[in-house]
């Protein structure tokens, strides 16, 4: 059942078209990641849904309530962590989560939300002095403290170190198992991918597509870039580059000096092949990668564009 | 019953935000007294001696009458003598020009009819102590003709002074008063700053992300600095009444309406204020300009009449010339509320406050997608 619709949304800020036109539907229970890069418009997006910015164009719909006429009933289902860290730096977490309670008709306990994003031993510290993993914790904690049917996490792990990523990462996952929606945005793929239920690729104000991430990333495998560099002569690199262009699996391959470049749609299998060919002659090889899928990767392939950050 | 636990929960909230921040206790507590105990001690602490001037004086020829005169001027209490005796006119001259006394007077002759002759250091001429004395001084030779001729003075000046109020206001009550109208109406310039640091934060916006109300939110700040400002007056009440001896007749009725008024209307200008600031340094060099114009330009520390006369119009124009004379009216003269000038002074303050709110008001609707951004 879908609990949002967007249609057509559109917005202009004097001569910048910030969004052309977004159309997407999300189902209760999911986990949704808008991604793109800075300027694509997925914050003005996010805040026309969150009722912050009124679009030129187009409707937003939560199960059938509408911000012209819903305005109070949508704010009592929804929860917003918003990219800025915006809450009160002289106040506790507590007394933070306490003060947001009480704009709620059925919020949850202050107790349970501190357990939940992991801030017990730190309730009673000033907040401007906790961490920024710390604050973007409290941050969602906020979001959740109406116990909304539905939350919207604004770039949620942006700046933070590995550890205080993964932290937010079992937040978003529990989350999904009390069965709420979230919609998140993010830059990094490794996070939409371990997260999301479904993609969705946003560039220029306008949708370039929308799948799950297993989709998504099996169109963006197809080919994979993999690099050998030998050590004992071009004559060697030259006689792999002829051998792997037989293989069946390789597209393309290049060469410069000792260092050659494949793509293949399947690394394991190419890769398996030319081992058992270098061993066969004896070649010895330096340096062997596999090239990680990234962002950059997806709008390539998505958009024929280099990025823009 | 959501509301109500809200008004508690943003009203805890902004006296946590208060108590806090140490910016307002020191711009809000610690610097208005530290100003009051400034210009107390400065301007008022000099008040108690009484003034006298040193003098010599100088018999030329001991005589009956020179006696009488000598004896009359020992027993005026402002002329301090520094000889007991009779000196030299070389010698006084002397100490006259090396600054030991502020005048010598030479006696006259019996026999011939000279004057009294008052000898003053040429710089100090014109100064306040030579012009006391030479006045004093025509004062003992006006009597002693009289005395002489056998008159009875027919005109006689007496001095009273009077004030509106009371009969004895002191520089300080006026002082005390004036410093609490400064603290408060700065309490209102400066202290909109956290609405800017709440925006550029996105604290505002993100409020707006929930259902809460805004304008309970805008309601109980106010509250809070409706509290604060009772604070300041007590303390800065005591510190005059028990520390410089400020004596106040207090007009409860007129003292609270003036001081709302006066809350809500620099408040009003603070908020217009944070409309177009979008820094809190920009914020605070336009609050501190304010408020340092109205601060000597609206008869806080001196009277406005002290002042020249073409900077009247402009002192006239300002609120806390109004708000200070309100105070006053409340705390020292304790009339007000049946005075025209109290009312006409809370219009001024109320056309100032609803002006800058408007404008204010405007500017933030206006800027709603630059400020939200």
């Amino acid at each position: 059942m879908a609990i949002l619709e967007v249609r057509n949304l559109r917005k202009s800020f004097g001569t910048v078209k910030a969004v052309q036109d977004i159309s997407f539907t999300v189902e209760a229970g999911e986990v949704f990641t808008i991604i793109g890069p800075n300027g694509a418009g997925k914050t003005t997006t996010l805040e026309m849904i969150e009722g912050l910015v009124h679009p030129d164009g187009g409707s937003i719909s939560f199960e059938g309530l509408s911000w012209a006429k819903d305005e109070d009933a949508i704010k009592m289902m929804i929860g917003v962590q918003p990219q800025s860290e915006a809450m009160f730096d002289l106040l506790t977490p507590k007394e933070n989560l306490e003060l947001f309670a009480s704009f709620y008709d059925r919020p949850m306990s202050t107790i349970e939300i501190l357990e939940m994003v992991n801030l017990m031993d730190h309730r009673n510290k000033k907040v401007k002095l906790l961490s920024g993993g710390q604050r973007q914790r409290l941050a969602i904690g906020l979001a959740m403290i109406g116990d909304p049917q539905m939350l919207f996490l604004d770039e949620p792990t942006t700046g933070l170190d590995p550890q205080a990523r993964r932290n937010i990462w079992d937040i978003v996952l529990r989350l999904k198992e009390m069965g709420k929606t979230t919609i998140l945005t993010t830059h990094y793929m490794e996070e939409a991918e371990k997260l999301s239920d479904r993609v969705c690729i946003v560039d220029q104000g306008r949708v370039i597509t929308l799948d799950t991430p297993a989709a998504l990333i099996s169109r963006l495998t197809k080919e994979r870039e993999v690099r050998l560099s030998f050590i004992d002569s071009e004559a060697a690199a030259a006689e792999v580059e002829e051998y792997a262009k037989d293989q069946a699996s390789v597209v393309r391959a290049a060469r410069t000096g000792r260092d050659l470049q494949l793509w293949t749609v399947r690394p394991e299998d190419t890769l398996h092949s030319l081992f058992g060919y270098t061993k066969e002659q004896g070649y010895r090889v330096d340096q062997v990668s596999i090239r990680e899928m990234s962002l950059e990767d997806v709008f390539i392939s998505y958009t024929g564009k280099e990025w823009r950050d | 019953m959501r509301g109500s636990s809200q008004l508690k929960m943003m009203f805890l909230t902004q006296l946590r935000m208060t108590f806090r921040e140490k910016q307002a206790w020191f711009w809000g507590i610690f610097f208005p007294v530290i100003l009051m105990v400034i210009f107390m001690v400065i301007f008022s602490g000099g008040s108690e001696e009484e003034f006298s001037a040193k003098i010599v004086f100088v018999e030329q020829q001991t005589d009956a009458s020179s006696s009488m005169l000598a004896e009359q001027l020992k027993s005026i209490p402002v002329f301090e003598l520094a000889e007991e005796q009779s000196v030299t006119r070389d010698v006084a001259e002397t100490m006259v020009k090396d600054g030991d006394v502020a005048a010598a007077i030479v006696l006259p002759r019996a026999d011939e009819s000279e004057p009294i002759t008052l000898i003053v250091n040429k710089e100090n001429e014109q100064n306040a102590t030579s012009m006391t004395v030479m006045g004093v001084l025509n004062q003992v030779v006006m009597q002693a003709n009289l005395a002489a001729a056998g008159a009875v003075p027919a005109y006689r000046v007496d001095m009273v002074s009077v004030s509106s109020g009371s009969d004895d206001l002191k520089y300080q009550d006026f002082l005390l008063t004036g410093m609490i109208a400064l603290s408060i109406a700065q309490g209102g310039l400066f202290g909109m700053v956290d609405m800017v640091e709440m925006r550029r934060k996105g604290l505002l916006k993100r409020l707006r992300m929930t259902p809460a109300k805004m304008g309970l939110f805008g309601f109980t700040d106010m509250l809070m600095r409706l509290v604060f400002s009772v604070f300041q007056i007590i303390l800065l009440s005591l510190i005059g009444v028990y520390g410089f001896g400020a004596t106040l007749h207090i007009d409860f009725i007129s003292l609270v309406v003036v001081f709302l008024f006066g809350v809500l209307s620099f408040n009003a200008i603070g908020y217009f204020f944070s409309s177009f600031s979008k820094t809190t340094e920009a914020y605070m060099g336009v609050a501190n300009i304010t408020s340092f114009l109205m601060m000597f330009l609206s008869g806080v520390f001196f009277p406005i009449e002290s002042m020249p006369g073409w900077l009247q119009p402009v002192s006239n124009a300002l609120p806390l010339t109004y708000f200070v004379d309100g105070l006053r009216d409340g705390m020292v003269y304790a009339s007000g509320l049946m005075n025209g000038s109290f009312w006409l002074g809370i219009g001024v303050l109320i056309l100032w406050g609803g002006i800058a709110f408007a404008l204010g008001s405007w500017l933030y609707r206006n800027n709603r997608s630059i400020a939200a951004r």
